[in-house]
């Protein structure tokens, strides 16, 4: 019958949506209480946490113009490709400049001379380079003028 | 500065606004004219825009503005807007039309808060998305010097320009990009399509209300899973909802109606590279569906089609003339197809779908359609769409020369997300010997 088709047809899409309504609110990180998460990828993509947080912290000590990079200790080439574009992104107006393209690293004189250093992860051997930032996800380094 | 960044964007209804103020349009109820103005509005200043660039003239708000704005009013002008419609008689909403409201409002919620507790964001935003639209904004144009220095060819020169070219019209009006902004508009899309879907389907209030909520639901868990807020996803299923909501209605033959849902399309091409095969399978189907003479098939095709054309065209001639892209092809030639990996591509589709809520927000609907009975003829258009696009994405996957299954991983879910949408609109499709409107 007519009337019948339509109930079905209404009460079986407000059903679905009342279910994946429901799913999508329990996959809402409710535990995490109400207040602002430190980044925007706490609860989602985390792996990229700790490069968008010193990053963001990095920039107001990284003067436009300057050259930097953006690598990860101990190395890893899938990571840096990320960081390379993350630095593109966080870091506009500086000259960012790639330790890794698409998974692969990039020959060292791409970016040896870049002025700046920015270190995910463990802390490198310092070197001659002076320690500009400290923070939980890594360090940032300027080279001293040779 | 969230706030500032956003404002000009829901400003956008001005924009759209001397095209959906014209009488053909007062069948809208408000809302659904609101969110169809601000689509139109989007999609407008985009085209400027692009216009702007291919003449080498650098973006200024108030001259992208008023030209976008003089583009919706000589667009109004058009024969075709002029005739009043027979406004439907505004019934009461029903038990099921707030039982629909309540779901719409969980599914936004959901989409809001997990936005808000960064548990939505998209890494895209941050790997090309925002990083054009930020560098477009210092250089109040399209950067073709940036777009390609070495090592930038990860921004995807060829993406079609709408996304960057709004996000760069926003931070201009803010004074910067807005990484925050750019994440909120995921939720705030949600909710535009929750208040403007029901309106712009039309037909039996209580079925349009409920597949409304359930489109609306299958985008906001999608979205949170497959991580879209701040890319050009969300945007896309957005236009992609809007135009097939307009090609499902009873009165979808009506000249007006069919320019509208190309202005909808043509943002859906100009939004990623998946929305030209969307517009193409969808203004397909619903000619071939509708039947009739040749003539009228042609006048309805451009109708449909005519806007993307143009908006693509001014794209790649931009692209071309800067040597920058004269194709979309970034996995391999065109049509050179790896069938060998087609088990690959099979496997990890389904691991990426089921990765998303276990599946079911692609399987609810497909199981809402298969219990509501015999689809109606028009109904075919949004269900062929979507096979459409299942198709499209495993022509594209196919592709890649290398092993496909990381990339269909991490792309498949957002990418199919407006598979069940189609599905959920595909109930709400008025057909010829369709049931009357309830009590």
């Amino acid at each position: 019958m007519p009337r019948r088709r339509l109930d079905i047809r209404t009460a079986s899409a407000l059903a679905g949506g009342a279910l994946l309504a429901a799913l999508a609110l329990r996959g809402v990180p409710w535990f995490a209480g109400l207040a602002p998460p430190p980044t925007p990828f706490t609860h989602g993509v985390t792996f990229l946490e700790p490069a968008y947080s010193l990053l963001r912290d990095a920039a107001s000590r990284i003067p436009a113009g300057a050259s930097v990079v953006v690598l990860r200790e101990p190395r890893n080439p899938g990571f840096e490709s990320h960081f390379y574009r993350f630095g593109l992104a966080l870091l506009p107006g500086r000259r960012v400049l790639p330790s890794a393209f698409f998974d692969s690293f990039t020959p060292p004189e791409t970016w040896a001379t870049a002025e700046y250093r920015i270190v995910v992860g463990g802390r490198p051997t310092p070197g001659d380079d002076e320690l500009v930032l400290t923070t939980p996800s890594g360090t940032v380094w300027q080279r001293k003028k040779r | 500065m969230t706030a500032f960044w956003i404002a000009p964007l829901l400003l956008m209804p001005l924009v759209g606004a001397p095209l959906l103020l014209r009488a053909s349009f007062r069948r809208f109820p408000v809302a659904a004219g609101v969110v169809l103005a601000g689509a139109a509005g989007a999609i407008l200043t985009s085209f400027v825009m692009t216009l702007f660039a291919l003449v080498g003239r650098r973006w200024s708000l108030s001259a992208v503005a008023a030209a976008a704005t003089l583009l919706a009013w000589a667009l109004s002008q058009l024969p075709a807007f002029a005739p009043d419609p027979a406004l439907p008689s505004a019934a009461r909403p029903g038990l099921a039309s707030r039982l629909a409201a309540l779901v719409s409002a969980g599914a936004i919620a959901a989409a809001a808060f997990a936005t808000y507790l960064a548990a939505a964001t998209s890494p895209d935003l941050f790997n090309f998305w925002g990083t054009k639209a930020q560098r477009f904004a210092a250089a109040s144009e399209i950067d073709v010097a940036y777009l390609k220095e070495p090592f930038h060819g990860f921004l995807h020169p060829y993406y079609p320009p709408l996304v960057t070219n709004l996000g760069a019209f926003a931070s201009m009006a803010a004074g910067r990009f807005s990484w925050e902004g750019a994440i909120a508009t995921f939720p705030l899309l949600v909710a535009a399509l929750a208040v403007g879907l029901p309106g712009t389907l039309g037909g039996s209030r209580s079925r349009s209300a409920a597949a409304s909520a359930l489109a609306v639901s299958a985008v906001s868990i999608v979205g949170i899973r497959a991580f879209v807020a701040g890319n050009g996803d969300t945007p896309l299923v957005f236009f992609e909802t809007l135009a097939m909501a307009l090609l499902l209605r009873s009165d979808a033959g009506d000249p007006s109606l069919q320019w509208l849902a190309g202005l909808l399309l043509a943002g859906a091409a100009t939004t990623k590279v998946e929305g030209l095969p969307f517009a193409m399978a969808s203004a397909g189907l619903f000619v071939a569906l509708r039947g009739g003479p040749f003539r009228s098939a042609l006048e309805t095709t451009a109708r449909l089609l005519g806007p993307a054309s143009l908006a693509l065209a001014a794209w790649f001639v931009f692209g071309a003339s800067r040597g920058l892209f004269h194709e979309y092809s970034e996995y391999g030639p065109f049509a050179t197809l790896h069938l060998e990996h087609f088990p690959r591509v099979a496997s990890a589709l389904a691991a990426a779908l089921a990765g998303a809520a276990h599946g079911l927000p692609f399987l609810i609907p497909l199981v809402v359609v298969v219990v509501s009975g015999r689809p109606s003829r028009a109904s075919w258009t949004a269900i062929g769409t979507a096979g459409a696009l299942v198709a499209f994405l495993l022509f594209a996957y196919l592709h890649m020369a290398a092993d496909p299954r990381l990339w269909v991983m991490w792309s498949a879910a957002r990418v199919l997300m407006p598979v069940p949408v189609m599905l959920a609109l595909a109930i709400a499709a008025d057909g010829p010997a369709e049931e009357p409107s309830p009590r």
